[in-house]
């Protein structure tokens, strides 16, 4: 009996040891976790840390130095391009790595391995969609081009070696709350990546949706609430802009092309997708004070820390930029060298179609095409699942591309019926090398010529040079379609559907140093009627309106008028529809019709009458459509713009519309009212602009941030989406260039370096960025820690 | 004086130990420190407690001071803790408990065992 109760005590400890060493569902394991020798602490960084460090890294063949500035913005100098991308490499992953490990990750459909059976269908989708495939097909042009296979063989290796420097105690925070440990990176990671922005870029569609309603609808109301194009827009490429003569022409084939979808062909309703997007434009050297071009871009994506974006300067013989690179990729994707700067929106042409698949009955190894039985490809998908188990999914490809949904797989939006999906993203081409020449190129000639690869995803690329030069390219690798192909459905076992040729990069729409001076695009309709190919896409024309209607008055404009235009709030839709609106709440009385009455249409951050139009705007949307797309398993509104034009009209096409205004200003009161109560009723704390730490982890995002906008004003911030990056750009002889993003260059939560630009981000103010010039020894008093990196 | 010795040595073996080592030796050492020095159960539990206390407070503090309590204001928001301090003291308390535990098991160990034997 005495030895059993001195058994007990050592029993407890022994249990109470087991369990603070295991993680428990979500709780990580606590005594790992808070051992001040190896847990959470190790990433308490000290507030004045000295970064300065003599570094020994076998694979650098000469010595680099990189400097960094108070703000640990990184400039690397190499004396040769394998040690500069082994350096940004090297950097890149001692300030992001967990970030640069998740993205890939979800990219590549490897959640389970971490989240455990929950994000099977997450992982399932990233799989079916052929994210791995198609990183797989861009490997192999990145791989077969000498440049670019240096370049990410050498990136690849720096990260690595920072990798194989850390011990458990060194990882960074999230790995320890999380519970998974980095593994090597390879090159097949950063082709993913790339494949991660096409897919978060040309992954949205409308093709489903528009099926099930061109099949529901009259063809006539059909056309008149989704027309192909909206004629009001004002394009990327300047109306009046020759185009080159097209090489191909495209008639609609006869025969049965279509697809259909019923509602028997889904299981269940889904929210309506949101769409992203980006501002750009460049002013003539006629048009600013300083008479030499500003070009500004304001790329819009989900905001989250770590920051997607990390600011560097690469130096070495041949190549001096400077702006923001994506860790997990080498290069400077947005920014400037010596003589040119560029930046992208996103181009929006549709470059993803889906297709009937019909299976021949009784197996999975053949479908119907043109008469014929055809054989599948398939692709086995492995996903390990935590806690041991696995889960293999056989994914069958036909001649268009991946079965994205067949009986075995419905997705999220539970879809019954096969259909197969063509994708430019599963196409063989090398975004890496025109990353690689711009960051080199000079002159306009350099500039083209290094974008003429850029495949997918479709930008819209502004330039501006010290000569004087500005230019837009609507760029992308587009195929040569019939009217209406891609649209809608196709039927996949007629061979006429499937994608025809690609046009050549070099036919796309551009403009060169437009009489009018200033050249923009906010993801609006990428050319007038004259340009001769037929393509469809998902546009926005609010922004495009509003920054067109500035640029236009401006005159002897500097960085200045290009900050004030990218803060700016000023709402068309609402300048346009809330008089219309007012019209029938003529009788009431209450604050908000007041503060509405006198409003100015600035979706300022303080403002009430922004609260109460959003919301009432809102239910007002929702509600005028439901007749139309409410009976709809996959719904979709006419656009804003749409709508805004029937009012403005005053279109039959609006049913009740003086009963669903006033039923809706109802809604929005008791909505604000509610929200007054809870959290307050101003515009931005309505909205709730939130940074969310990569792992949904409110400790460490910034929510409630007091900004204002919209995604259809220029300062396009939204819920957790915005501007992730603002640059403004002067080339004068000495490059006058500007920038901020709402995080820091550092990924750990325990740094001071972690969220370093928020606040000046919200607030609109910007950095002047430190330009160095190309050579081995800086002597400018910004860069206050160097690091020697030296072989041996 | 033994109480003071056996808590002290805790403290300096712990540390050692686990800069080596992972967080659980911080168990083992005070298991082996006590069940040399021969406190009684309760002397025992208190010298574990306090000497792996001391040691992760001052470890802590020693990070946490020059961090300026940035990381130790996430995590304690992480676990829904008011503020750091509260996050360092729970943090403490989880270390001094095993150390604790330990030591007090291995006292309770020695106290039946050997004194049967003698």
């Amino acid at each position: 009996m005495r030895a059993f109760r001195a058994i007990i005590p050592l029993l407890l400890t022994v249990l109470v040891v087991f369990v603070l060493n295991r993680p428990l569902g979500t709780v990580p394991a606590l005594g790992r976790l808070l051992d001040p020798m190896n847990g959470c602490w190790r990433s308490a960084e000290p507030t004045d840390k000295d970064f300065s460090a003599d570094i020994i890294l076998k694979g650098v063949n000469a010595p680099v130095k990189v400097w960094f500035d108070k703000d640990l913005k990184a400039h690397i100098r190499a004396s040769n391009d394998h040690d500069l991308y082994y350096a940004q490499g090297y950097v890149h992953a001692y300030f992001r790595l967990w970030q640069m490990d998740l993205q890939i990750r979800a990219a590549w459909g490897r959640i389970c391995e971490i989240m455990g059976e929950k994000a099977l269908e997450y992982d399932r989708t990233q799989r079916r969609k052929g994210m791995v495939y198609g990183a797989e097909q861009s490997l192999s042009a990145i791989e077969a081009e000498p440049h670019t296979k240096q370049m990410l063989d050498a990136y690849t290796a720096g990260i690595n070696a920072y990798i194989k420097s850390l011990q458990y105690k060194d990882l960074p925070l999230e790995y320890k709350l999380m519970n998974f440990k980095p593994e090597p990176w390879e090159n097949i990671k950063s082709a993913l990546l790339l494949k991660y922005m096409a897919d978060d870029l040309t992954g949205y569609t409308e093709d489903l949706q528009l099926t099930l309603l061109r099949d529901a609808l009259s063809p006539e109301i059909f056309a008149q609430l989704y027309p192909e194009r909206d004629s009001t827009s004002t394009p990327v490429i300047p109306v009046g802009t020759e185009h080159a003569k097209p090489l191909f022409e495209a008639s609609v084939p006869s025969g049965n092309i279509w697809g259909h979808l019923t509602s028997g062909d889904f299981e269940k309703e889904e929210e309506k997708n949101d769409g992203k997007g980006s501002n750009n434009w460049a002013v003539s050297g006629a048009r600013t004070k300083s008479g030499a071009p500003i070009l500004a871009n304001d790329p819009h994506l989900g905001l989250n820390l770590p920051s997607l974006w990390f600011e560097i300067q690469l130096q070495a013989p041949g190549i001096n930029t400077y702006g923001a690179s994506l860790p997990g990729a080498p290069g400077v994707v947005i920014g400037f060298t010596d003589s040119i700067s560029w930046g992208l929106t996103n181009n929006y042409r549709d470059v993803k179609d889906f297709y009937t698949v019909e299976f021949i009955k009784g197996n999975r190894t053949t479908y119907l095409f043109a008469g014929r039985k055809a054989n599948f490809t398939s692709r086995i998908e492995h996903i390990d699942i935590k806690g041991g188990t696995s889960f293999d999914d056989t994914v069958l490809y036909t001649v268009q591309g991946p079965v994205m949904y067949d009986e075995k797989f419905h997705g999220k939006e539970k879809i019954l019926k096969p259909l197969a999906m063509a994708w430019m993203a599963h196409r063989p081409s090398n975004e890496l090398y025109s990353v690689y020449m711009l960051n080199r190129s000079n002159n306009y000639e350099q500039f083209v010529n290094a974008i003429m690869g850029f495949h997918c995803p479709a930008q819209n690329f502004i330039y501006a040079d010290k000569s004087g030069n500005i230019a837009l390219w609507g760029q992308g690798q587009f195929i040569n379609k019939w009217k209406d192909q891609g649209r809608y459905v196709m039927n996949g076992t007629e061979n006429s559907t499937r994608w025809g040729a690609e046009i050549p990069t070099a036919q796309n729409p551009h403009a060169l140093n437009p009489p009018q001076g200033y050249l923009s695009s906010a993801n609006q309709t990428t050319t007038d009627a004259n340009y001769p190919y037929w393509y469809n896409g998902y546009f926005y024309q609010f922004r495009a309106w509003r920054i067109n209607q500035q640029l236009s008055t401006m005159n002897a404009a500097t960085v200045q008028d290009m900050f004030k235009l990218q803060q700016d709030t000023y709402s068309i839709l609402a300048s346009k529809t809330l008089p219309v609106m007012l019209q029938y709440v003529s009788g009431k009385n209450d604050k908000y019709v007041g503060e509405l009455r006198k409003w100015n249409y600035e979706l300022s951050a303080e403002s009430i009458a922004a609260s109460a139009y959003q919301v009432w705007w809102s239910f007002f949307y929702g509600n005028m459509w439901e007749h139309v797309s409410g009976s709809m398993p996959l719904p979709l509104n006419p656009s804003a713009e749409r709508t805004m034009q029937f009012m403005i009209s005053n279109s039959p096409l609006l049913k009740d519309m003086p009963a669903v205004v006033a039923k809706s200003y109802q809604q929005a009161v008791d909505s604000l009212s509610r929200a007054e109560k809870k959290f307050g009723n101003k515009w931005y704390q309505v909205k709730n602009t939130t940074i969310n730490h990569l792992a949904k982890l409110p400790a460490f995002s910034y929510e409630g941030l007091n900004v204002g906008g919209w995604g259809n004003v220029v300062n396009a911030v939204k819920h957790n989406h915005g501007p992730s990056w603002r640059m403004v750009v002067q080339m004068t002889a000495e490059t006058d260039a500007y920038g901020v993003y709402p995080g820091g260059q550092s990924g750990n939560p325990g740094s001071k370096y972690y969220a370093t630009f928020i606040d000046k981000w919200a607030k609109g103010e910007y950095q002047k960025l430190l330009f160095l010039p190309n050579k081995d020894q800086q002597d400018n008093n910004e860069l206050i820690y160097t690091w020697n990196i030296k072989g041996k | 004086m033994k109480f003071a010795a056996s808590t002290i040595l805790i403290t300096l073996l712990a540390a050692l130990a686990t800069y080596y080592m992972p967080w659980w030796m911080i168990a083992v050492v005070s298991f082996v420190v006590s069940f040399i020095f021969q406190l009684s159960v309760g002397k025992a539990f208190l010298s574990g407690f306090f000497g792996i206390a001391l040691f992760w407070l001052v470890a802590i503090l020693m990070l946490d001071i020059p961090n300026e309590h940035i990381l130790s204001a996430r995590m304690g928001n992480l676990f829904s803790l008011p503020n750091y301090l509260l996050f360092i003291t729970v943090n403490v308390l989880v270390g001094g408990l095993v150390g604790g535990l330990s030591a007090w098991s291995a006292a309770a160990m020695r106290n039946t065992f050997m004194n049967t034997e003698s």
